[in-house]
């Protein structure tokens, strides 16, 4: 019977591998699903929470975008890896954390960009760490 | 006059002996640090690894959009080179070769009519350079030890505005690569324009199939991988760099340990003939001085 692996890997950590039943995620070309024996498929992953079933229940992970590649690790075996610059598992979320950044960041962006309307080079960051913490807000909530 | 050198020579021991203190602390600190870098570099190897895979493999799907992006520029008028080294000192020639090698590339392409911008990681790079007559732009300091993925991204980001910019045709990067704890090697790499890694990654999960489909196409998916390979490789070399810096640096201070417990014992050789000398003659004195007495009565 085929099987599915699932890797799910930073530059810091593995923050999973073992099998699955399916995964889903979301590409810029809509949400997919990954079963045993898909075909081999290369592609982005959008900020977003990545699902994995295994036999021992679902794992979500809040996914700051990445890509994904699908292909076969041997015979009847569909492997996934998820390559993701910053991503965590929902269950480690610190949601306190995640809304006092949340806060913060809303704050400072308010204030800078009142200073400073017309560059937005210099909010980027701010502008990305707040993508990141409300994501993850999102991603606990569920 | 004897006793005097002697004490001289206690003196000196007694410094070497402290400073072999703190260049055996070093070699404990730096031996220390060594296993973490080289588990960090084991922990970035599968993320590395991965993103080299989908750029093979998606050079491989489009070869006709690929090869847009990855193209390399047939005249390179202005090139971004990129130094990493460490922030302290004490390591061996861990700093001076990667800056060798920084310096001897620059040159090269300065001769090639290229005008090259530098920047550099590690407190080290700043001085050498300027010394040399080469201004660094940008100077990234404080994490050459422990250098994290957002430091990568950081600096990631700043060498690559330029390149974004279309003020530079090329950005390099002078590196140390950790191949084993025995051997370390300084390398110059591309790292924009991307190009295909030439060598099959290491054993690679992924078997090779015949076709692979892209969401979203190539030539989008390249566009915006790019900064992030770009990152995936800095970080691969600051951790590189980091688990050379900590070898190279454990390497010397054990030779410096070495080396001071060698003078100590000829110190303490010199210093014990010293002593010998000097109740020799003052002996003798006794001696000379009980028989002139004697032969005065």
């Amino acid at each position: 019977m085929a099987t599915l692996r699932v890797e799910i890997v930073t530059p810091e950590a593995a923050l999973f591998a073992g099998e699955a039943t399916s995964v889903v995620a979301r590409s810029s070309a809509g949400e997919f699903m990954v079963l045993p024996g898909h075909t081999a498929t290369v592609g982005d992953v959008v900020p977003g929470v990545v699902r994995v079933q295994t036999p021992e229940g679902e794992i979500a992970f809040a996914v700051h975008g990445g890509y994904f590649q699908v292909g076969t690790a041997g015979e009847g075996v569909t492997l996934v890896t998820v390559l993701a610059g910053v991503a965590e598992n929902v269950a480690d979320i610190d949601v306190a954390r995640a809304q006092a950044a949340k806060d913060r960041l809303e704050a400072e962006l308010a204030s800078s960009t009142a200073a400073n309307p017309d560059d937005h080079a210099p909010h980027l960051a701010a502008h990305a760490a707040l993508a990141r913490a409300e994501l993850r807000l999102r991603a606990a909530a569920k | 006059m004897a006793g005097g050198q002697e004490r001289v020579l206690r003196r000196r021991i007694k410094s070497v002996d402290n400073t072999r203190k703190i260049t055996k602390a070093m070699e404990l600190i730096a031996a220390s640090q060594i296993p973490r870098a080289q588990s960090r570099i084991a922990a970035n190897r599968p993320y590395r690894d991965g993103m080299r895979r989908i750029i093979i493999e998606a050079a491989k799907g489009d070869p006709v959009a690929a090869k847009k992006l990855l193209v390399q520029p047939e005249h390179v008028a202005s090139a971004a080179v990129l130094v990493i080294t460490g922030d302290r000192g004490l390591s061996g020639a861990y700093n001076a070769s990667t800056l060798r090698a920084a310096e001897r590339l620059v040159r090269r392409l300065q001769s090639e009519g290229t005008t090259v911008r530098l920047f550099a990681v590690g407190k080290k790079a700043t001085a050498f350079l300027r010394f040399r007559g080469l201004s660094v732009e940008e100077t990234f300091v404080g994490f050459a030890d422990r250098p994290t993925f957002a430091d990568a991204r950081e600096v990631a980001g700043v060498i690559a505005a330029p390149f974004i910019d279309g003020e530079v045709q090329q950005i390099l990067m002078v590196s140390t690569v950790f191949h084993s704890s025995a051997s370390q090697s300084v390398e110059v790499a591309q790292l924009l324009p991307l190009t295909a890694p030439e060598a099959p990654v290491e054993e690679a999960p992924h078997k090779l199939v015949g076709y692979t489909e892209f969401e979203p196409e190539v030539e989008e998916l390249l566009f915006f991988l790019a900064p992030r390979a770009l990152e995936s490789e800095i970080f691969t070399a600051l951790l590189d760099g980091a688990a050379s810096f900590h070898i190279s640096q454990q390497r010397a201070m054990a030779a410096a340990t070495e080396n001071a417990d060698d003078l100590a014992l000829n110190l303490k050789r010199i210093m014990n003939r010293a002593r010998q000398d000097s109740i020799t003659t003052e002996i003798m004195e006794i001696v000379g001085g009980a028989e002139a007495l004697r032969s005065g009565k």
